[in-house]
Protein backbone atom coordinates (compact mmCIF):
# COMPACT_ATOMS: atom_id res chain seq x y z
CA UNK A 1 0.00 0.00 0.00
CA UNK A 2 2.92 2.28 0.66
CA UNK A 3 3.81 4.46 -2.25
CA UNK A 4 0.89 3.75 -4.55
CA UNK A 5 0.59 7.43 -5.23
CA UNK A 6 4.32 7.68 -5.85
CA UNK A 7 5.51 4.69 -7.85
CA UNK A 8 9.19 5.56 -7.53
CA UNK A 9 9.29 6.47 -3.88
CA UNK A 10 8.83 4.53 -0.71
CA UNK A 11 7.18 7.29 1.30
CA UNK A 12 3.55 7.25 2.27
CA UNK A 13 1.42 10.02 0.90
CA UNK A 14 -0.28 12.27 3.45
CA UNK A 15 -3.64 10.88 2.36
CA UNK A 16 -2.42 7.36 3.10
CA UNK A 17 -1.32 8.37 6.60
CA UNK A 18 -4.67 9.99 7.18
CA UNK A 19 -6.28 6.71 6.17
CA UNK A 20 -4.20 4.85 8.75
CA UNK A 21 -5.05 7.42 11.41
CA UNK A 22 -8.73 6.79 10.78
CA UNK A 23 -8.33 3.42 12.49
CA UNK A 24 -7.55 5.05 15.84
CA UNK A 25 -10.38 4.79 18.35
CA UNK A 26 -12.37 7.76 19.54
CA UNK A 27 -15.37 8.26 21.82
CA UNK A 28 -18.71 9.28 20.37
CA UNK A 29 -22.12 10.01 21.88
CA UNK A 30 -24.81 8.67 19.54
CA UNK A 31 -28.16 10.39 19.36
CA UNK A 32 -30.11 7.44 18.07
CA UNK A 33 -30.45 3.74 18.56
CA UNK A 34 -28.52 1.38 16.24
CA UNK A 35 -27.90 -2.33 16.66
CA UNK A 36 -24.28 -3.46 17.14
CA UNK A 37 -22.25 -3.35 13.92
CA UNK A 38 -20.21 -6.44 13.15
CA UNK A 39 -17.48 -5.31 10.78
CA UNK A 40 -14.31 -6.93 9.50
CA UNK A 41 -12.22 -4.73 11.81
CA UNK A 42 -14.32 -5.51 14.89
CA UNK A 43 -17.70 -5.18 16.55
CA UNK A 44 -18.96 -1.73 17.53
CA UNK A 45 -22.00 -0.60 19.42
CA UNK A 46 -24.74 -1.08 20.37
CA UNK A 47 -25.44 2.59 19.95
CA UNK A 48 -27.90 4.19 22.34
CA UNK A 49 -28.72 7.86 22.73
CA UNK A 50 -26.54 9.62 25.31
CA UNK A 51 -24.47 6.50 26.05
CA UNK A 52 -20.82 7.09 25.01
CA UNK A 53 -19.08 4.36 23.06
CA UNK A 54 -15.72 3.80 21.31
CA UNK A 55 -15.47 3.57 17.53
CA UNK A 56 -12.74 4.05 14.90
CA UNK A 57 -12.44 7.61 13.66
CA UNK A 58 -13.64 6.76 10.15
CA UNK A 59 -16.90 5.45 11.60
CA UNK A 60 -17.20 8.43 13.93
CA UNK A 61 -16.77 10.82 10.99
CA UNK A 62 -19.27 8.92 8.85
CA UNK A 63 -21.90 9.04 11.63
CA UNK A 64 -21.11 12.67 12.39
CA UNK A 65 -21.55 13.69 8.75
CA UNK A 66 -25.04 12.26 8.85
CA UNK A 67 -25.79 14.03 12.14
CA UNK A 68 -26.10 10.83 14.12
CA UNK A 69 -23.57 11.50 16.88
CA UNK A 70 -21.31 14.00 18.54
CA UNK A 71 -17.59 13.27 18.79
CA UNK A 72 -15.75 13.65 22.09
CA UNK A 73 -12.30 15.04 21.36
CA UNK A 74 -9.48 13.02 22.95
CA UNK A 75 -8.04 14.21 26.29
CA UNK A 76 -4.89 15.67 24.78
CA UNK A 77 -6.95 17.99 22.56
CA UNK A 78 -7.82 20.46 25.29
CA UNK A 79 -6.52 23.99 25.64
CA UNK A 80 -5.04 23.14 29.02
CA UNK A 81 -3.11 20.04 27.89
CA UNK A 82 -1.94 21.62 24.66
CA UNK A 83 -0.68 24.74 26.43
CA UNK A 84 1.42 22.51 28.67
CA UNK A 85 2.77 20.63 25.67
CA UNK A 86 3.60 23.83 23.82
CA UNK A 87 5.47 25.25 26.82
CA UNK A 88 7.42 22.04 27.27
CA UNK A 89 8.25 21.96 23.56
CA UNK A 90 9.56 25.52 23.75
CA UNK A 91 11.55 24.90 26.92
CA UNK A 92 13.56 22.02 25.59
CA UNK A 93 15.69 22.52 22.53
CA UNK A 94 16.10 18.88 21.76
CA UNK A 95 13.43 16.70 23.35
CA UNK A 96 9.95 16.15 22.02
CA UNK A 97 6.77 15.81 24.05
CA UNK A 98 4.82 12.59 23.74
CA UNK A 99 1.83 13.28 21.54
CA UNK A 100 -0.28 10.63 19.82
CA UNK A 101 1.50 9.10 16.83
CA UNK A 102 -1.19 10.49 14.51
CA UNK A 103 -1.85 13.83 16.24
CA UNK A 104 -1.48 15.85 13.04
CA UNK A 105 -3.96 13.72 11.10
CA UNK A 106 -6.46 13.27 13.93
CA UNK A 107 -6.61 16.97 14.65
CA UNK A 108 -7.18 17.77 11.01
CA UNK A 109 -9.93 15.16 10.73
CA UNK A 110 -11.73 16.60 13.73
CA UNK A 111 -11.31 20.21 12.60
CA UNK A 112 -12.71 19.29 9.20
CA UNK A 113 -15.67 17.24 10.31
CA UNK A 114 -16.47 17.97 13.95
CA UNK A 115 -15.41 21.50 14.70
CA UNK A 116 -18.60 22.14 16.68
CA UNK A 117 -17.69 19.28 19.03
CA UNK A 118 -14.26 20.66 19.94
CA UNK A 119 -14.46 23.19 22.79
CA UNK A 120 -12.59 26.43 22.08
CA UNK A 121 -11.83 25.14 18.62
CA UNK A 122 -9.95 28.23 17.41
CA UNK A 123 -7.64 28.18 20.41
CA UNK A 124 -7.05 24.44 20.10
CA UNK A 125 -6.35 24.78 16.45
CA UNK A 126 -3.80 27.54 16.80
CA UNK A 127 -2.10 25.71 19.69
CA UNK A 128 -1.69 22.62 17.54
CA UNK A 129 -0.35 24.75 14.69
CA UNK A 130 2.18 26.32 17.06
CA UNK A 131 3.22 22.97 18.50
CA UNK A 132 3.67 21.61 15.03
CA UNK A 133 5.79 24.59 13.95
CA UNK A 134 8.00 24.42 17.03
CA UNK A 135 8.51 20.72 16.53
CA UNK A 136 9.32 21.05 12.82
CA UNK A 137 11.83 23.73 13.65
CA UNK A 138 13.46 21.45 16.20
CA UNK A 139 13.51 18.58 13.74
CA UNK A 140 15.29 20.85 11.27
CA UNK A 141 17.99 21.82 13.77
CA UNK A 142 18.23 18.21 14.90
CA UNK A 143 18.86 17.07 11.34
CA UNK A 144 21.75 19.47 11.02
CA UNK A 145 23.56 17.27 13.50
CA UNK A 146 22.98 14.23 11.36
CA UNK A 147 26.16 12.50 10.35
CA UNK A 148 27.60 9.18 9.43
CA UNK A 149 27.74 8.56 13.16
CA UNK A 150 23.99 8.50 13.35
CA UNK A 151 22.82 4.93 13.64
CA UNK A 152 19.43 5.50 15.12
CA UNK A 153 17.39 8.35 16.38
CA UNK A 154 15.05 7.94 19.28
CA UNK A 155 12.57 10.73 19.00
CA UNK A 156 8.99 11.20 19.94
CA UNK A 157 8.19 12.01 16.36
CA UNK A 158 4.75 11.51 14.92
CA UNK A 159 3.83 9.67 11.73
CA UNK A 160 3.43 12.82 9.66
CA UNK A 161 6.64 14.40 10.92
CA UNK A 162 8.63 11.29 10.13
CA UNK A 163 7.04 11.05 6.71
CA UNK A 164 7.94 14.62 5.76
CA UNK A 165 11.62 14.23 6.63
CA UNK A 166 12.00 10.65 5.40
CA UNK A 167 13.16 11.31 1.83
CA UNK A 168 15.83 13.77 2.92
CA UNK A 169 17.07 11.74 5.87
CA UNK A 170 17.32 8.43 4.06
CA UNK A 171 19.01 10.11 1.10
CA UNK A 172 21.56 11.87 3.32
CA UNK A 173 22.32 8.81 5.42
CA UNK A 174 22.82 6.78 2.27
CA UNK A 175 25.37 9.29 1.00
CA UNK A 176 27.14 9.33 4.38
CA UNK A 177 27.22 5.56 4.30
CA UNK A 178 28.76 5.50 0.83
CA UNK A 179 31.35 8.12 1.69
CA UNK A 180 32.50 6.32 4.85
CA UNK A 181 32.90 2.92 3.20
CA UNK A 182 36.31 1.34 4.01
CA UNK A 183 37.46 1.60 0.40
CA UNK A 184 36.75 5.35 0.30
CA UNK A 185 38.36 6.84 3.42
CA UNK A 186 41.23 6.05 5.77
CA UNK A 187 40.56 3.63 8.57
CA UNK A 188 41.57 6.18 11.22
CA UNK A 189 39.14 8.76 9.91
CA UNK A 190 36.49 6.13 9.55
CA UNK A 191 36.80 5.23 13.22
CA UNK A 192 36.37 8.84 14.12
CA UNK A 193 33.26 9.19 12.00
CA UNK A 194 31.64 5.92 12.84
CA UNK A 195 31.98 5.86 16.58
CA UNK A 196 28.72 4.32 17.71
CA UNK A 197 26.58 7.10 18.94
CA UNK A 198 22.88 7.56 18.88
CA UNK A 199 21.18 10.86 19.05
CA UNK A 200 19.34 10.17 22.25
CA UNK A 201 16.37 12.37 22.76
CA UNK A 202 14.43 11.19 25.75
CA UNK A 203 12.61 7.98 26.47
CA UNK A 204 11.66 5.58 23.74
CA UNK A 205 8.03 5.77 22.77
CA UNK A 206 5.77 3.07 21.63
CA UNK A 207 4.98 3.37 17.97
CA UNK A 208 1.27 3.05 18.34
CA UNK A 209 -1.05 3.63 21.16
CA UNK B 1 34.26 11.31 -28.57
CA UNK B 2 32.70 7.88 -28.58
CA UNK B 3 29.63 7.48 -26.41
CA UNK B 4 28.87 11.20 -26.29
CA UNK B 5 25.66 11.00 -28.33
CA UNK B 6 24.37 8.10 -26.27
CA UNK B 7 24.82 10.05 -23.07
CA UNK B 8 22.97 13.00 -24.59
CA UNK B 9 20.03 10.69 -25.09
CA UNK B 10 19.98 9.94 -21.36
CA UNK B 11 20.47 13.58 -20.39
CA UNK B 12 17.43 14.42 -22.45
CA UNK B 13 15.45 11.73 -20.63
CA UNK B 14 16.32 12.97 -17.13
CA UNK B 15 15.74 16.61 -18.01
CA UNK B 16 12.01 15.94 -18.35
CA UNK B 17 9.67 16.09 -15.36
CA UNK B 18 9.53 12.84 -13.39
CA UNK B 19 6.72 10.61 -14.57
CA UNK B 20 6.50 12.52 -17.84
CA UNK B 21 7.80 11.29 -21.16
CA UNK B 22 9.77 13.20 -23.72
CA UNK B 23 9.35 12.10 -27.31
CA UNK B 24 11.33 9.02 -28.30
CA UNK B 25 14.40 10.45 -29.99
CA UNK B 26 14.60 8.35 -33.13
CA UNK B 27 17.27 10.53 -34.69
CA UNK B 28 19.86 10.35 -31.95
CA UNK B 29 18.99 6.71 -31.29
CA UNK B 30 19.79 5.89 -34.93
CA UNK B 31 22.99 7.95 -34.78
CA UNK B 32 24.21 5.96 -31.79
CA UNK B 33 23.54 2.74 -33.63
CA UNK B 34 25.44 4.13 -36.58
CA UNK B 35 28.36 4.84 -34.24
CA UNK B 36 28.17 1.25 -33.03
CA UNK B 37 28.30 0.00 -36.64
CA UNK B 38 31.41 2.10 -37.13
CA UNK B 39 32.97 0.61 -33.99
CA UNK B 40 32.28 -2.90 -35.23
CA UNK B 41 33.87 -2.22 -38.62
CA UNK B 42 37.00 -0.81 -37.01
CA UNK B 43 37.11 -3.61 -34.48
CA UNK B 44 36.84 -6.28 -37.17
CA UNK B 45 39.44 -4.57 -39.35
CA UNK B 46 41.93 -4.41 -36.47
CA UNK B 47 41.30 -8.03 -35.49
CA UNK B 48 41.76 -9.14 -39.09
CA UNK B 49 45.00 -7.20 -39.38
CA UNK B 50 46.31 -8.81 -36.21
CA UNK B 51 45.35 -12.24 -37.52
CA UNK B 52 47.14 -11.63 -40.79
CA UNK B 53 50.25 -10.51 -38.97
CA UNK B 54 49.98 -13.67 -36.93
CA UNK B 55 50.21 -11.85 -33.64
CA UNK B 56 48.55 -13.43 -30.64
CA UNK B 57 45.94 -11.19 -29.12
CA UNK B 58 46.53 -12.62 -25.65
CA UNK B 59 50.29 -12.26 -25.36
CA UNK B 60 51.28 -9.53 -27.77
CA UNK B 61 49.51 -6.37 -26.71
CA UNK B 62 50.38 -3.99 -29.52
CA UNK B 63 48.80 -0.76 -30.68
CA UNK B 64 46.24 -2.69 -32.73
CA UNK B 65 45.19 -4.65 -29.68
CA UNK B 66 44.51 -1.47 -27.72
CA UNK B 67 42.73 0.08 -30.70
CA UNK B 68 40.43 -2.90 -30.80
CA UNK B 69 39.96 -2.59 -27.05
CA UNK B 70 38.82 1.04 -27.32
CA UNK B 71 36.24 0.09 -29.96
CA UNK B 72 35.05 -2.80 -27.84
CA UNK B 73 34.64 -0.58 -24.77
CA UNK B 74 32.80 2.00 -26.83
CA UNK B 75 30.38 -0.67 -28.05
CA UNK B 76 29.72 -1.86 -24.50
CA UNK B 77 29.21 1.71 -23.34
CA UNK B 78 26.81 2.61 -26.15
CA UNK B 79 24.87 -0.56 -25.57
CA UNK B 80 24.47 0.27 -21.88
CA UNK B 81 23.23 3.77 -22.68
CA UNK B 82 20.69 2.55 -25.24
CA UNK B 83 19.48 -0.20 -22.92
CA UNK B 84 19.10 2.24 -20.04
CA UNK B 85 17.17 4.65 -22.27
CA UNK B 86 14.73 1.99 -23.41
CA UNK B 87 14.47 0.40 -19.95
CA UNK B 88 13.76 3.60 -18.05
CA UNK B 89 11.18 4.70 -20.60
CA UNK B 90 9.54 1.30 -20.37
CA UNK B 91 9.18 1.79 -16.60
CA UNK B 92 7.30 5.04 -17.13
CA UNK B 93 5.12 3.37 -19.76
CA UNK B 94 4.27 0.49 -17.42
CA UNK B 95 3.15 2.93 -14.74
CA UNK B 96 0.95 4.61 -17.32
CA UNK B 97 -1.08 1.42 -17.49
CA UNK B 98 -2.33 2.00 -13.96
CA UNK B 99 -3.79 5.40 -14.66
CA UNK B 100 -5.02 5.20 -18.21
CA UNK B 101 -6.17 2.55 -20.64
CA UNK B 102 -4.43 2.14 -23.96
CA UNK B 103 -7.51 3.16 -25.90
CA UNK B 104 -7.88 6.37 -23.88
CA UNK B 105 -4.35 7.57 -24.47
CA UNK B 106 -4.49 11.00 -26.11
CA UNK B 107 -2.73 11.45 -29.43
CA UNK B 108 -0.33 14.01 -27.97
CA UNK B 109 1.09 11.38 -25.63
CA UNK B 110 0.92 8.59 -28.17
CA UNK B 111 3.17 10.56 -30.50
CA UNK B 112 5.90 10.47 -27.89
CA UNK B 113 6.11 6.68 -27.97
CA UNK B 114 8.12 4.73 -30.50
CA UNK B 115 6.31 2.07 -32.49
CA UNK B 116 7.48 -0.77 -30.29
CA UNK B 117 6.79 1.22 -27.13
CA UNK B 118 3.26 1.77 -28.32
CA UNK B 119 2.85 -1.94 -28.90
CA UNK B 120 4.39 -2.69 -25.49
CA UNK B 121 1.99 -0.33 -23.77
CA UNK B 122 -0.97 -1.84 -25.60
CA UNK B 123 -0.03 -5.38 -24.60
CA UNK B 124 0.86 -4.44 -21.05
CA UNK B 125 -2.39 -2.57 -20.68
CA UNK B 126 -4.49 -5.43 -22.05
CA UNK B 127 -2.64 -7.93 -19.84
CA UNK B 128 -3.52 -5.81 -16.83
CA UNK B 129 -7.13 -5.61 -17.94
CA UNK B 130 -7.49 -9.34 -18.45
CA UNK B 131 -5.80 -10.05 -15.12
CA UNK B 132 -8.25 -7.75 -13.37
CA UNK B 133 -11.09 -9.37 -15.26
CA UNK B 134 -9.97 -12.78 -14.01
CA UNK B 135 -9.81 -11.46 -10.47
CA UNK B 136 -13.11 -9.69 -10.97
CA UNK B 137 -11.50 -6.73 -9.25
CA UNK B 138 -10.48 -3.34 -10.60
CA UNK B 139 -7.01 -2.83 -9.13
CA UNK B 140 -6.67 0.62 -10.64
CA UNK B 141 -9.31 2.29 -8.46
CA UNK B 142 -8.76 3.66 -4.97
CA UNK B 143 -5.18 4.69 -5.71
CA UNK B 144 -5.97 7.43 -3.20
CA UNK B 145 -7.33 5.94 0.05
CA UNK B 146 -11.12 5.96 -0.12
CA UNK B 147 -13.33 8.25 1.93
CA UNK B 148 -16.98 8.56 1.00
CA UNK B 149 -18.51 6.34 -1.64
CA UNK B 150 -19.83 9.43 -3.43
CA UNK B 151 -17.92 12.52 -4.51
CA UNK B 152 -18.92 15.78 -6.13
CA UNK B 153 -17.46 16.38 -9.58
CA UNK B 154 -17.61 18.89 -12.38
CA UNK B 155 -17.58 17.59 -15.95
CA UNK B 156 -14.89 19.34 -18.00
CA UNK B 157 -15.55 17.74 -21.37
CA UNK B 158 -18.69 16.63 -23.15
CA UNK B 159 -18.94 12.92 -22.36
CA UNK B 160 -22.56 12.17 -23.11
CA UNK B 161 -24.74 9.38 -21.79
CA UNK B 162 -22.83 6.73 -19.92
CA UNK B 163 -23.81 3.60 -18.07
CA UNK B 164 -22.38 3.89 -14.58
CA UNK B 165 -22.45 1.25 -11.89
CA UNK B 166 -25.64 2.57 -10.31
CA UNK B 167 -27.29 4.76 -12.92
CA UNK B 168 -27.32 5.98 -16.49
CA UNK B 169 -26.03 9.52 -16.36
CA UNK B 170 -25.85 12.30 -18.89
CA UNK B 171 -22.39 13.75 -18.42
CA UNK B 172 -22.76 17.09 -20.13
CA UNK B 173 -19.99 19.64 -20.03
CA UNK B 174 -20.01 21.98 -16.99
CA UNK B 175 -22.59 19.92 -15.13
CA UNK B 176 -21.93 19.32 -11.46
CA UNK B 177 -23.04 16.00 -10.02
CA UNK B 178 -22.58 13.43 -7.30
CA UNK B 179 -21.08 10.24 -8.66
CA UNK B 180 -19.86 7.04 -7.16
CA UNK B 181 -16.19 7.51 -6.44
CA UNK B 182 -15.19 4.40 -8.37
CA UNK B 183 -17.09 5.64 -11.44
CA UNK B 184 -15.56 9.09 -11.32
CA UNK B 185 -11.98 8.09 -10.68
CA UNK B 186 -11.06 7.07 -14.22
CA UNK B 187 -12.74 10.14 -15.73
CA UNK B 188 -10.73 12.33 -13.38
CA UNK B 189 -7.43 10.68 -14.20
CA UNK B 190 -8.21 11.20 -17.89
CA UNK B 191 -8.76 14.87 -17.19
CA UNK B 192 -12.44 14.79 -18.24
CA UNK B 193 -13.73 15.68 -14.77
CA UNK B 194 -12.44 17.41 -11.69
CA UNK B 195 -13.26 16.74 -8.07
CA UNK B 196 -14.96 19.54 -6.19
CA UNK B 197 -14.45 19.96 -2.50
CA UNK B 198 -16.82 21.95 -0.40
CA UNK C 1 25.27 -5.17 -12.20
CA UNK C 2 22.66 -3.67 -9.98
CA UNK C 3 23.37 -0.25 -11.36
CA UNK C 4 23.39 -1.24 -15.03
CA UNK C 5 20.28 0.78 -15.87
CA UNK C 6 20.99 3.56 -13.36
CA UNK C 7 21.09 6.76 -15.40
CA UNK C 8 22.94 8.75 -12.75
CA UNK C 9 25.63 6.12 -12.59
CA UNK C 10 25.95 6.19 -16.38
CA UNK C 11 26.13 9.98 -16.52
CA UNK C 12 28.70 10.11 -13.72
CA UNK C 13 30.84 7.84 -15.90
CA UNK C 14 30.60 10.41 -18.68
CA UNK C 15 32.57 13.04 -16.69
CA UNK C 16 35.97 13.77 -18.20
CA UNK C 17 39.14 12.87 -16.36
CA UNK C 18 42.76 13.60 -17.33
CA UNK C 19 44.75 10.60 -18.47
CA UNK C 20 48.09 9.82 -20.04
CA UNK C 21 48.43 7.01 -22.56
CA UNK C 22 51.09 4.42 -21.70
CA UNK C 23 50.66 2.43 -24.89
CA UNK C 24 50.23 3.31 -28.52
CA UNK C 25 46.71 2.85 -29.84
CA UNK C 26 45.86 2.31 -33.49
CA UNK C 27 42.77 3.04 -35.49
CA UNK C 28 40.74 5.18 -33.11
CA UNK C 29 39.27 8.64 -33.68
CA UNK C 30 39.51 9.77 -30.09
CA UNK C 31 41.55 12.88 -30.68
CA UNK C 32 40.54 15.67 -32.95
CA UNK C 33 42.99 16.89 -35.58
CA UNK C 34 44.54 13.48 -35.69
CA UNK C 35 44.78 12.25 -39.23
CA UNK C 36 46.63 9.04 -38.67
CA UNK C 37 44.07 7.87 -36.07
CA UNK C 38 46.99 6.72 -33.98
CA UNK C 39 47.67 7.76 -30.41
CA UNK C 40 51.28 7.77 -29.26
CA UNK C 41 52.39 6.81 -25.76
CA UNK C 42 52.66 9.72 -23.32
CA UNK C 43 49.85 11.61 -25.07
CA UNK C 44 47.92 13.62 -22.53
CA UNK C 45 44.18 13.52 -23.08
CA UNK C 46 40.87 14.03 -21.35
CA UNK C 47 38.74 10.92 -21.52
CA UNK C 48 35.30 10.09 -20.14
CA UNK C 49 35.64 8.03 -16.98
CA UNK C 50 34.07 4.88 -18.48
CA UNK C 51 36.88 4.68 -21.04
CA UNK C 52 39.73 6.00 -18.90
CA UNK C 53 39.06 3.60 -16.03
CA UNK C 54 39.05 0.51 -18.25
CA UNK C 55 42.28 1.59 -19.98
CA UNK C 56 43.79 2.31 -16.55
CA UNK C 57 42.95 -1.20 -15.33
CA UNK C 58 44.66 -2.68 -18.39
CA UNK C 59 47.73 -0.47 -18.02
CA UNK C 60 47.09 1.14 -21.37
CA UNK C 61 46.65 4.57 -19.80
CA UNK C 62 47.08 6.17 -16.41
CA UNK C 63 44.29 8.22 -14.84
CA UNK C 64 45.20 11.37 -12.93
CA UNK C 65 43.12 13.05 -10.27
CA UNK C 66 40.67 15.46 -11.94
CA UNK C 67 41.20 19.15 -11.15
CA UNK C 68 37.94 19.37 -9.16
CA UNK C 69 39.62 17.47 -6.31
CA UNK C 70 42.76 19.62 -6.30
CA UNK C 71 44.29 21.69 -3.55
CA UNK C 72 42.37 24.82 -4.52
CA UNK C 73 38.99 23.12 -4.17
CA UNK C 74 40.11 21.63 -0.86
CA UNK C 75 41.02 25.05 0.47
CA UNK C 76 37.80 26.62 -0.70
CA UNK C 77 35.73 23.88 0.91
CA UNK C 78 37.72 24.27 4.10
CA UNK C 79 37.06 28.00 4.10
CA UNK C 80 33.40 28.24 3.11
CA UNK C 81 32.25 24.85 1.92
CA UNK C 82 28.60 25.71 1.65
CA UNK C 83 29.08 28.33 -1.03
CA UNK C 84 31.55 26.68 -3.34
CA UNK C 85 30.23 26.17 -6.83
CA UNK C 86 30.79 22.44 -7.14
CA UNK C 87 28.43 21.91 -10.04
CA UNK C 88 30.55 23.79 -12.55
CA UNK C 89 33.56 21.76 -11.42
CA UNK C 90 31.88 18.38 -11.59
CA UNK C 91 28.15 17.78 -11.52
CA UNK C 92 28.68 14.30 -10.05
CA UNK C 93 31.30 15.45 -7.53
CA UNK C 94 30.60 12.69 -4.97
CA UNK C 95 29.87 9.77 -7.28
CA UNK C 96 32.84 10.44 -9.54
CA UNK C 97 35.00 11.02 -6.46
CA UNK C 98 34.13 7.61 -5.07
CA UNK C 99 34.91 5.98 -8.39
CA UNK C 100 38.28 7.74 -8.64
CA UNK C 101 39.23 6.71 -5.09
CA UNK C 102 38.43 3.12 -5.87
CA UNK C 103 40.40 3.24 -9.10
CA UNK C 104 43.61 4.88 -7.91
CA UNK C 105 43.34 4.43 -4.16
CA UNK C 106 43.88 8.04 -3.11
CA UNK C 107 41.86 8.12 0.09
CA UNK C 108 42.50 11.80 0.73
CA UNK C 109 39.84 12.41 -1.93
CA UNK C 110 37.46 10.31 0.15
CA UNK C 111 37.93 12.52 3.17
CA UNK C 112 37.49 15.62 1.03
CA UNK C 113 34.14 14.25 -0.17
CA UNK C 114 33.02 13.49 3.37
CA UNK C 115 33.99 16.90 4.72
CA UNK C 116 32.30 18.64 1.79
CA UNK C 117 29.08 16.69 2.20
CA UNK C 118 29.05 17.16 5.96
CA UNK C 119 29.14 20.92 5.51
CA UNK C 120 26.90 21.21 2.50
CA UNK C 121 23.97 18.96 3.32
CA UNK C 122 22.99 21.27 6.18
CA UNK C 123 22.76 24.15 3.78
CA UNK C 124 20.59 22.06 1.47
CA UNK C 125 18.34 21.16 4.40
CA UNK C 126 17.91 24.73 5.60
CA UNK C 127 17.24 26.08 2.12
CA UNK C 128 14.81 23.32 1.23
CA UNK C 129 12.67 23.91 4.30
CA UNK C 130 12.80 27.67 4.56
CA UNK C 131 13.10 29.39 1.21
CA UNK C 132 10.00 29.72 -0.86
CA UNK C 133 11.63 30.25 -4.20
CA UNK C 134 13.16 33.66 -3.68
CA UNK C 135 16.80 32.72 -3.24
CA UNK C 136 16.29 29.57 -5.26
CA UNK C 137 18.08 29.84 -8.59
CA UNK C 138 21.43 31.20 -7.43
CA UNK C 139 21.83 28.72 -4.60
CA UNK C 140 20.64 25.82 -6.72
CA UNK C 141 23.22 26.52 -9.40
CA UNK C 142 25.98 25.67 -6.91
CA UNK C 143 24.66 22.21 -6.11
CA UNK C 144 25.91 18.98 -7.60
CA UNK C 145 23.44 16.47 -9.04
CA UNK C 146 23.50 14.45 -5.83
CA UNK C 147 22.76 17.51 -3.71
CA UNK C 148 20.03 18.68 -6.06
CA UNK C 149 18.32 15.32 -5.62
CA UNK C 150 18.31 15.71 -1.84
CA UNK C 151 17.03 19.26 -2.15
CA UNK C 152 14.20 18.18 -4.43
CA UNK C 153 13.30 15.30 -2.13
CA UNK C 154 13.06 17.58 0.90
CA UNK C 155 11.21 20.24 -1.06
CA UNK C 156 8.61 17.94 -2.53
CA UNK C 157 7.84 16.08 0.70
CA UNK C 158 7.31 19.42 2.45
CA UNK C 159 5.14 20.66 -0.39
CA UNK C 160 3.07 17.47 -0.35
CA UNK C 161 2.45 17.90 3.37
CA UNK C 162 1.40 21.52 2.92
CA UNK C 163 -1.01 20.75 0.13
CA UNK C 164 -2.60 17.99 2.23
CA UNK C 165 -3.09 20.44 5.07
CA UNK C 166 -4.75 22.93 2.75
CA UNK C 167 -7.23 20.28 1.69
CA UNK C 168 -8.69 20.27 -1.78
CA UNK C 169 -9.28 17.62 -4.40
CA UNK C 170 -7.90 14.20 -3.57
CA UNK C 171 -8.12 12.87 -7.09
CA UNK C 172 -5.82 14.22 -9.73
CA UNK C 173 -5.45 13.96 -13.46
CA UNK C 174 -2.86 11.40 -14.53
CA UNK C 175 0.48 13.19 -14.43
CA UNK C 176 1.48 12.00 -17.89
CA UNK C 177 -1.33 14.05 -19.41
CA UNK C 178 0.36 17.21 -18.22
CA UNK C 179 -0.67 19.59 -15.51
CA UNK C 180 -2.24 22.24 -17.66
CA UNK C 181 -5.94 22.53 -17.15
CA UNK C 182 -8.16 23.12 -20.05
CA UNK C 183 -9.54 26.62 -19.89
CA UNK C 184 -13.18 26.39 -18.95
CA UNK C 185 -15.61 27.27 -21.68
CA UNK C 186 -13.37 26.23 -24.51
Amino acid sequence: MSGQSDPRGSAFSAAELEFLAEDEMIEIVPNLRIKPLSLICGDFGPFQPQIPTQVPIWLAVALKKRGKCTIRPPDWMSVEKLTQVLEAERDSASSFEALPFHYVEISRLLFDHARDDVPEVYMVRSLIEDIKDVRFHKIGTGLEKLSSRTYAMKLNLSAMEVNVIRPFVTGSLETFYELTAPEIIQESQREEYRRPQTADRGPRRELRR
Amino acid sequence: MYGRKASQLLKEFVSGEPGQLTGFNNDVFAQVIEECDGNILHLQALLRKMQEEGSNNQTNKNADHFGALVHHLSLVRNKRCLMAYVYNRAEVIQNLGWTIKHADLPAAVKEKLSISENEYFGKHSSNLQSYMLDLNLDLAVDMVPPKDPYIKVRVLEEIGEVLLSDQIANLAMHSILFLKRIDAESFISQGKMEELTS
Amino acid sequence: MAKYYDIDDILADEELVPAVFLEAVNGVGLLQSNETNRIEPRSKVELPFWLASELHLRQAASVNVPPCYNKKTREEIGADGAHVDLRSRCSYFYQLGCKIVQLIGDKTIGSLLLVAFQIRYKEVLIKAHTSASILGPKFLSLLTKEETKLYDAAKSSTAAFKSWRMGGPRFQKASVLGRKRKPIGE
